[in-house]
């Protein structure tokens, strides 16, 4: 990868960007920036052949965008392999990895769903308008993957 | 610029962030979720904070948004059972694959072919919510939404 997208941005400088896109969505059109709203958004009108997304739907498609735009200027991928699976997995045992993400994802949208919110929804959102929901739900969805990832590792 | 516009570039720098932050990168995730490394907690903690304190703010100024004219408002939700149950299930997928939602987008546009079941499985994930006829638990805009009686909201005197 090309300087500067080679170095991770400093978290004092990445994380206070994420911040004000929350505020940015309160301050240009009361919104409450979700990715899951996203998804939720695209999936739902797809269903009914319509593409006249709202600004939420925009939001993922502009998060899709940037993925590409990175690539293009930092002139690479941001990573290769699929972190512990494709370490765990070798030779035939890869075809394991693709149910695996498949499964993950379901739990990852319907989880997400029914809370109301996913890391951005509920984690960043919610948690700052100090919302009872978006705490309990970060609370616990932190410590489930605190645990799952302890458990993982101490299985492979 | 309406909303539609705004929210797609609001998006591209929160996508742009998560690619450079390293977030998008399973194996980062998987440290953080270890404790090996604690950019993840400084960055969402950050981003939180600084979260907090700008809607605050708006909130104090009895702000207006800026393209619609609408006045800034939210519900504070009561914690209920969905919450706890759907946010561990989002969990045990979060913790097995690395990757969450925007993350999953990101990747996506990047082209990384392994994030393409994880995609797959987060539509059939929000298709299994939506047939299940439950209501949209993520509303475009909060004013719009009524409040239930789980909902408490939250006058604009403060």
């Amino acid at each position: 990868m090309t300087a500067p997208f080679d170095q991770q941005l400093a978290w004092y400088i990445a994380g206070p960007i994420m911040g004000l896109c929350v505020v940015a969505c309160r301050a240009l059109f009361n919104g409450r920036l979700g990715v899951t709203g996203g998804f939720s958004e695209v999936v739902g009108k797809l269903r009914r052949r319509n593409v006249r997304f709202d600004w939420r739907g925009w939001f993922l498609i502009g998060i899709a965008v940037s993925g590409t735009l990175f690539v293009l200027l930092a002139g690479d991928q941001s990573f290769s392999g699929y972190g512990w699976l494709t370490e765990t997995f070798h030779g035939v045992g890869r075809i394991a990895i693709p149910f695996l993400l498949l499964g993950a994802g379901v739990l990852v949208g319907y989880g997400a769903k029914t809370a109301g919110g996913c890391t951005s929804g509920n984690g960043l959102t919610g948690t700052s308008l100090l919302s009872p929901a978006s705490l309990v739900s970060t609370a616990t969805f932190f410590a489930t993957a605190i645990a799952v990832s302890f458990l993982i590792e101490a299985v492979i | 610029m309406g909303p539609r516009s705004a929210g797609a570039v609001v998006g591209l720098v929160f996508g742009f962030v998560l690619c450079w932050s390293g977030m998008i990168d399973p194996n980062v995730i998987r440290e953080a979720l270890l404790f090996e490394n604690a950019y993840l907690f400084l960055f969402f903690g950050s981003a939180v904070l600084v979260a907090t304190v700008g809607v605050e703010l708006l909130r104090h100024w009895r702000a207006r948004a800026l393209l619609t004219g609408a006045p800034v408002s939210w519900t504070r939700e009561r914690a209920g059972r969905r919450h706890v149950v759907g946010s561990a299930l989002f969990g045990l997928g979060w913790g097995v694959a690395n990757a969450c939602p925007g993350p999953i987008a990101a990747q996506i546009g990047q082209g990384i072919l392994w994030a393409i079941p994880l995609l797959a499985g987060v539509v059939i994930g929000v298709l299994l919510f939506q047939r299940g006829g439950a209501v949209e638990t993520e509303p475009p805009i909060d004013a719009a939404a009524k409040p239930t009686p789980s909902a408490v909201p939250v006058t604009q005197s403060g």
